[in-house]
């Protein structure tokens, strides 16, 4: 019972891993998968920055063992955008200077990501809601929610 | 009565990179989760390092027990002080602190051993296999306790490690001429700064005896010399390599990267292994620095018609268990402290004392937001007393040029205070809104308040003050830039690279930012103090410029010119006469071809700031930010709940390198102002954290902010590039005291000690609803 | 984080057989919102998890026999998601607000809170003042407990070792009741309340008879959320009225029994525990009633 067969789908890609019983989805995301765009903020579920989307819904990875991840499907930054074709939320962020240290940015894409794709024209309530549980120290959120304004207004223009 | 807008701004050059939103040059890597950041590019082979650290706040260490988590299976190496070759010292300014604690522990936290394992929960389950014997000794937590000649003694030369004054005319004679006298304490907490990525760093040990220390840092250069003492090695065998730093305000300037990158190299060298160390985020909150508290009495003499006539003030801050760079801050508060007025008396005794708190140090802001907390909430105090709007009695007091600061320092034109005041006043909607919020009902009040600040640039008084830069330009065109001076959030280097393309005339797409290793840059001091755009981008213009010039002469010589009637444009060189050009690319590979080396390399120092240290009169910085800020509040008067629903904050920066980029610094310091005001505390009980967690320590979230306005104002400094002026720190100043200050607009009452929590606020309402029922 | 090991059962039949084999030293994770956290910061050290995660039976939200049935592996956002919950269960939605972010309330299950048992879990107050009951089973089958019976202390239950908590379920509100929520903490989202409180009001809305009303509060005496039972019994059968709810106010001062600690004072939250109990009380009868009844 210390070490569990994880089978388990990340940024669309199956993978089949032996992991122990206290590894959290964080640490298996970073160490063994080598997807190192989640970051840690506090161990303890209270910054969000950990988070990542576990069949499309945010989640905080610090708070999840991974064993209890079987079977999901997850995505991380890693699976949002590449450097080729990036996401318009990623060139949204990029236009506004919306990252600043950058340490919270994973989250608060992946936090816009939900947010728009099951509501894409979010009023500005709705855009402090959906990052309501992720903390940035650098900026005072101003940017990240132009941002996300203009990453709505993009993907709403190209559908 | 105000001054027209300066002429100076229609008269500057149009820039042409220099004043865009271009984007910032590491936003790339960041939005694309590259694994750029310390813990993601330790190397495969890494040990991991837990620490040991005192649950005591003030003990003699009897014996540490360490044997059993030596055998613990897993465990490849313990280490103490005892494995230290050179110095055991990890310290910012005084030589007051170890690395790793041997006979005694003075603060809750502090470092005594270290556990090392390839599993780093391993080397965690070890931590509690290790025994600790304390003899406690006397402690103290107040630093005005601590200054009493009974007070236990925290450090041998006694608990005050820094003293110093301001005295300009006679303060007696000041109060004599006073129509009005006004007394006032007020207190500020121990502000935690919240680095979202935790303090972390590797050390490899190379063959020859050599260690690299790659870490989240501001200073490489201090790490450098840090970990030589400690390693006992030559600095030129200590590589230091910033990584991508996610936040650090303060914190990691200053010895915490050397504690980290310090305990780590003690267990590389032992092992012979990389060795990497993570502080939790518990960890980094009561091992790192923070704020200093502040305890501020004021005594203000006035007359009736508003003008101040003598500031007495005395300032205490609490540095904690090791002075960090405390007596550094307790300079800045004291320089600072009657805030940005025309006072012809002032008497201001600072002092910087060890208590048996945690540690307190470098933070942005630095000693300006207690300064200006104590002072702004004073001044509505005594525009209280006169029967005056607030604005009204700022506004007959203010610094403008040709007026003399508490120090004696001549204001120069670069002074924009006033242009900020009127337009963030106006902008606020002051007069119609606060006469609107008085005829309000109801449980819920609403209040606007005001504060205004300066804030000296760069180190003044604080060190010296250079900065070093070095530019090349590779065969394709690429024209690299790197410093010492590091990106941590700020933006600033990013914003080097658009100086440096104004100054050459170059399109900003050519430009790359290297990082920042010890290896490639030299000596640029510590990123702080908002000093990488002023100093760094005084080094920059000029080795851009040298590089400018030489590519000029190139194309000259392509164009069979003199230099002189060069143009250049957007990496076009025109020559002027007869219209023909040639372009960057060509120039570069012209000089490759020639063999003229295209590198250049220098370093920009300010001139040192000349004072009297006993009166502390004299020019203390070279150049002065001004700002103004406005807060609209709502209280709860049930329940004691602040909601800011408004601010409008004023600047005069200067020159705007990047607006985008500045917006972001000002609306960042901005909430971390907001936090200071309303939520942020670290509560010591006997010394000891209660709150070192993100759950009981809270810091703003985006249902916390407030509708922002901002106010740009350029008089450009005689320091800065362009005329810049430092932005990185000034917008955390003014928040608190525009908060409270509209606090007592709303409610009628003056919280003196923030943050102006729920619960201090209704203590406070209640309180005065009583007074008021018995008189 | 501490090396433990962790049982994965593959069904309920499983899990109630391995639970009954090990009777202690067992601890049972949902979500882990709460469990982990405690973990990391070294409250508690378990040896041995079991993973409720993958009994997808628990998650519903169902009306059965004139209740609402909540399966205890139903997520906080999965349960405001549901049909069932407007208007009449719109308090949920209310909670759901102030719990603390999406990832928060995708992760919080209502069976997790119940079990942690502490004033931090804010579904609480809410099911006690709509008279919840567990569903507990076991290898020996199934009973059915009251809430307000089934917490005990501070992280105390009822629930046995070998138990698991399967769903909680709630009396369907009529037309003339409805409940509110009001969550007081130091700033606008991620926080722990200094004071929460849930009121459940049955109003006549003719005479203005109060004809029930229950009221509970993160913390009434003791650290746990429990009715305020005397301050009910000063409400009920009055009529609604500013008078009759100051009055409320002052018996519950006297029947709040709360303590200081470092996040807030004993003043703080017994002054702010009657102010927005009145003011949940108000806002549930201009529900009930539709217009507003004090100025």
């Amino acid at each position: 019972m210390s070490k569990h067969l994880l089978n388990i789908t990340v940024n669309g890609k199956k993978h089949a891993v032996v992991v122990q019983s206290h590894e959290r989805l964080l640490d298996v995301l970073r160490d063994r998968l080598g997807l190192k765009g989640t970051k840690e903020g506090c161990s303890t579920g209270d910054c969000g920055i950990c988070a990542v989307l576990m069949d499309g819904k945010l989640v905080n990875s610090c708070l999840v063992f991974a064993i209890q991840a079987r079977n999901k499907e997850i995505v991380t930054i890693e699976g949002v955008g590449t450097a080729e074709k990036l996401h318009p939320i990623q060139r949204a962020f990029m236009k506004w200077n919306a990252s600043q240290c950058g340490y919270c940015i994973p989250a608060m894409i992946l936090a816009s990501k939900e947010l728009l794709d099951r509501n894409p024209n979010p009023t500005t309530e709705e855009i402090r809601n959906a990052t309501s549980g992720i903390i940035c120290r650098c900026t005072g959120y101003v940017k990240i929610f132009e941002a996300i304004k203009t990453a709505a207004a993009e993907m709403r223009a190209a559908d | 009565m105000t001054n027209q807008p300066k002429a100076s701004l229609q008269t500057r050059q149009q820039t042409l990179v220099v004043g865009t939103s271009a984007e910032r040059v590491d936003s790339l890597d960041k939005v694309l989760g590259k694994p750029i950041y310390t813990m993601d590019i330790v190397p495969e082979n890494a040990l991991y390092v837990k620490v040991v650290r005192s649950t005591v706040c003030h003990a003699l260490l009897k014996k540490v027990h360490l044997s059993r988590a030596r055998n613990h299976p897993g465990v490849v190496a313990v280490v103490t002080a005892q494995d230290i070759p050179g110095i055991n010292e990890s310290t910012a300014l005084l030589p007051d602190k170890p690395l790793f604690a041997t006979d005694r522990v003075r603060f809750a936290g502090e470092p005594i051993a270290a556990i090392a394992s390839f599993d780093p929960n391993i080397a965690e389950e070890a931590l509690d296999l290790v025994e600790i014997e304390y003899e406690p000794l006397p402690s103290v937590f107040s630093p005005i306790e601590a200054m009493e000649p009974d007070s236990p003694k925290i450090h041998p030369n006694g608990n005050v490690c820094k003293y110093l004054k301001v005295r300009k005319g006679d303060v007696e004679e000041g109060f004599k001429q006073a129509d009005i006298i006004i007394e006032g304490t007020y207190k500020t907490p121990f502000q935690e700064p919240v680095p979202l990525e935790p303090e972390a760093g590797f050390v490899i040990p190379e063959p020859d005896g050599s260690v690299i220390c790659v870490g989240s840092m501001q200073s490489p250069y201090h790490v450098q010399t840090g970990i030589a003492k400690i390693l006992s090695l030559r600095p030129e065998q200590v590589r230091v390599i910033q990584a991508v730093t996610g936040g650090a305000f303060g914190p990691k300037s200053d010895e915490i990267p050397v504690d980290v990158l310090g305990i780590a190299a003690l267990v590389a060298i032992r092992t012979r292994k990389p060795a990497a160390l993570a502080y939790t985020r518990e960890e980094s909150m009561i091992g790192h620095t923070k704020r200093h508290p502040f305890v501020v009495s004021l005594k203000a003499g006035v007359k009736r018609n508003g003008k101040l006539t003598a500031w007495e003030a005395k300032l205490v801050a609490d540095t904690g268990a090791y002075a960090s760079l405390g007596p550094l801050v307790v300079i800045r508060a004291c320089f600072h402290a009657t805030g940005p007025y025309v006072i012809p008396n002032v008497k201001t005794d600072a002092y910087c004392v060890y208590t048996n708190n945690t540690m307190a140090g470098s933070f942005r802001g630095f000693g300006g937001p207690q300064s200006h907390f104590a002072a702004e909430s004073h001044m509505d105090e005594i525009a209280k007393k006169l029967g005056m709007d607030p604005v009204e009695f700022r506004l007959i007091n203010i610094l403008k040029p040709g007026t003399r600061t508490a120090t004696n320092q001549l204001v120069d034109e670069g002074c924009g205070l006033e242009e900020c005041i009127t337009k963030a006043v106006k902008e606020s909607g002051w007069h119609e809104k606060r006469l609107q919020f008085k005829k309000m009902n109801g449980t819920k009040k609403r209040g606007l308040g005001i504060a205004i600040m300066y804030h000296g640039n760069s180190l003044g008084p604080e060190g010296n003050d250079y900065g070093t830069v070095h530019m090349q330009i590779d065969p394709d065109g690429t024209t690299r830039l790197r410093t010492a001076l590091t990106e941590y959030g700020t933006g600033a280097p990013s914003a080097l690279l658009q100086i440096a393309a104004e100054t050459m005339g170059l399109p900003l797409r050519y430009f790359k930012l290297d990082a920042s290793d010890t290896e490639y840059c030299g000596d640029s001091g510590p990123t702080v103090a908002s000093r990488t755009i002023t100093i760094g981008g005084r080094a920059t213009q000029m080795i851009a410029g040298k590089l400018g010039q030489k590519l000029g002469e190139i194309a000259a010589e392509m164009l069979q010119c003199s230099v002189n009637e060069i143009d250049v444009r957007d990496g076009v060189y025109q020559r002027r006469s007869f219209g023909k050009s040639v372009g960057f690319v060509d120039v570069v590979a012209n000089a490759y071809a020639k063999g003229t080396s295209l590198k250049e390399a220098g370093t920009f120092t300010a001139p040192k700031c000349e004072y009297n240290p006993e009166t502390s009169q004299g020019t203390v910085y070279l150049q002065y930010t001004y700002g103004a800020v406005t807060a609209e509040v709502e209280v709860d008067t049930e329940t004691g709940r602040v909601q800011v629903l408004k601010m409008v904050t004023a600047y005069d920066i200067g020159k705007a390198i990047n607006p985008v980029s500045l917006e972001g610094q000002i609306e960042g310091g901005t909430i971390q102002g907001l936090g200071y005001a309303l939520m942020e505390e670290m509560i010591h009980k006997n010394g000891v954290v209660m709150n070192p967690n993100l759950a009981d320590y809270y810091v703003p979230t985006s249902l916390d902010i407030p509708e922002m306005k901002m106010i740009i104002v350029e008089y450009p400094g005689a320091l800065g590039p362009f005329g810049a002026k430092a932005v990185g720190e000034p917008p955390i100043v003014l928040p608190a005291p525009a908060i409270v200050n509209a606090i007592y607009d709303a409610i009628g009452v003056r919280i003196d000690e923030i943050p102006a929590t729920p619960d201090r606020v209704l203590l406070a309402l209640r309180n005065a609803g009583r007074a008021r029922g018995r008189s | 984080m501490r090396i433990f090991d962790m049982f994965v059962p593959e069904n309920l039949v499983e899990l109630l057989q391995f639970l009954d084999a090990h009777q202690s030293g067992v601890h049972l994770i949902a979500n882990g919102t709460d469990l982990i956290n405690r973990m990391q910061r070294r409250q508690i050290t378990p040896k041995l998890l079991v993973d409720l995660t993958g009994l997808n039976e628990f998650k519903y939200v169902r009306r059965e026999g004139g209740m609402i049935r909540i399966g205890a592996l139903t997520t906080i956002s999965e349960l405001v998601a549901s049909p069932l919950i407007d208007p009449r269960y719109s308090v949920f939605k209310q909670v759901a607000m102030k719990f603390g972010g999406p990832s928060i309330i995708n992760m919080a299950t209502i069976g997790g809170n119940i079990c942690a048992a502490s004033s931090s879990e804010d579904l609480l107050p809410v099911l006690l003042v709509l008279e919840a009951q567990v569903q507990l089973r076991s290898v020996n089958g199934e009973r059915t407990i009251p809430l307000n019976d089934f917490i005990t202390g501070k992280r105390k239950t009822l629930l046995r070792p070998n138990e698991i908590l399967t769903e909680t379920s709630l009396p369907e509100l009529d037309t003339s009741s409805t409940c509110g929520y009001e969550k007081i903490g130091m700033r606008n989202s991620l926080i722990i309340a200094f004071v929460n409180c849930a009121v459940y009001l049955k109003m006549n809305n003719q005479t203005k008879n109060i004809d029930d009303v229950r009221i509970s509060f993160n913390r009434t005496s003791g650290k746990i959320p429990q009715r305020a039972q005397e301050t009910e019994n000063a409400l009920k059968g009055k009529r609604f009225n500013e008078q009759s709810i100051t009055d409320a106010a002052t018996v519950l001062r006297g029947e709040l029994k709360l303590t200081s600690d470092f996040r807030a004072s004993e003043e703080y939250r017994t002054e702010v525990a009657g102010a927005i109990m009145k003011r949940i009380l108000r806002s549930c009868a201009q529900k009930l009633s539709g217009e507003q009844i004090i100025v």
